[in-house]
């Protein structure tokens, strides 16, 4: 498996998971090349025990948590500027929204939604946290309630 | 605005452009050089030290089994002390990134609570082998003046021992400590919420 493939199929997936977590493109941009450096360190010993998605995702989980360290810096709250998506002006702003409303989630519930906003597989999920797959299915629908929740109290 | 609200599409249209895959390998080396970096000033810093305390022994011949055990103490100080201070800390502390989040969580807070240790104790160690250290070297060389020369050289050098026990230990011991706890604090909270 070549590190340049993967580079270009996951770092859209793994910008957008740090991008759910900490709500600030250059800092969701240093977290996610952080991720591929580990990424392009590790993948020598790589074993395909587990699939390669699952086990990028943990890497870049557990990077996102790494930043729990950073006293200094806490997520943002606006709502981020640099989310490119020009065709609609309306729907932009609420991708940004979307964005903002995660940040403001607890840090376990943000990559735990962020990831099945990725379409990752429950079960998979489940492997990346570390929980159960009945837990995450539970978590996932309170996460879901109350980004709803949020979502439309904003857009009023 | 319906109950339903697409997410998921909300979510895939937020794109940034990938960047050249050139930039990881050079963050990569960035960060390699940031470490060697590190690890070379603790070790230039140790160096000279040892140096130091090499050419006053082979400068000044001490004649007293007392002054050579008292400069030993004082490197076996430095060192501790460079340990304390983080130089070495990131080489004792290594982190799976591969594990699922609940225990690289816990792994978190076992390095923060091992670091925390860490701290106190070769901080301790570092005031406690530099004062032997410094009062075992000064008997050599104290021993050559008067008696108020004598005093005084040791009572200005337990004032400051004291001083730096007392106020400076406590007090560098207190704000790792602080920051440590924190750090732990959030993790455990962290932790906490993949509980429930």
């Amino acid at each position: 498996m070549l590190f340049e493939d993967i580079y270009r199929d996951y770092w859209n997936k793994v910008f957008r998971i740090c991008m759910g977590y900490v709500n600030d493109a250059d800092w969701a941009k240093d977290v996610a090349q952080e991720t591929f450096i580990i990424i392009w360190k590790q993948l020598p010993k790589f074993r395909n025990e587990s699939a390669v998605g699952t086990w990028i995702f943990r890497i870049a989980s557990n990077n996102c948590l790494r930043q729990i360290e950073r006293q200094s810096r806490m997520p943002k709250t606006e709502l981020p500027e640099q989310i490119e998506d020009k065709a609609d002006p309306d729907r932009e702003w609420q991708s940004k929204l979307l964005y903002k409303c995660i940040a403001e989630l607890p840090e376990t519930d943000r990559i735990i939604i962020s990831l099945e906003l990725e379409d990752v597989k429950q079960a998979e999920i489940a492997k990346i946290t570390g929980l159960s797959e009945s837990n995450v299915r539970v978590k996932i629908f309170r996460i879901k309630e109350k980004l709803t929740q949020k979502f439309k109290q904003y857009e009023r | 605005m319906s109950d339903n609200i697409d997410f998921k599409q909300l979510w895939s249209s937020g794109k940034a452009t990938v960047p050249d895959v050139s930039e990881i390998f050079a963050k990569a080396d960035q960060l390699n050089r940031k470490i060697r970096n590190k690890i070379w000033r603790g070790n230039i810093i140790l160096s000279l030290t040892i140096i130091f305390m090499i050419f006053i022994w082979w400068h000044y011949h001490p004649q007293l089994i007392t002054t050579k055990i008292g400069l030993t103490l004082v490197i076996l100080a430095i060192i501790s002390f460079l340990i304390s201070t983080n130089q070495m800390f990131p080489l004792l502390a290594r982190t799976d990134e591969e594990t699922d989040s609940q225990h690289f969580l816990e792994q978190m807070i076992r390095i923060k609570q091992k670091q925390e240790f860490l701290n106190k104790t070769m901080l301790t160690g570092y005031f406690i082998f530099l004062s032997i250290g410094l009062f075992l070297y000064m008997i050599e060389y104290a021993g050559r003046g008067s008696l108020i020369f004598q005093l005084s050289a040791y009572g200005i050098t337990f004032a400051w021992i004291a001083f730096n026990w007392f106020y400076i230990r406590t007090k560098t011991i207190e704000k790792q400590q602080n920051a440590i706890n924190d750090i732990i604090n959030r993790l455990e909270a962290v932790n906490k919420q993949l509980l429930d």
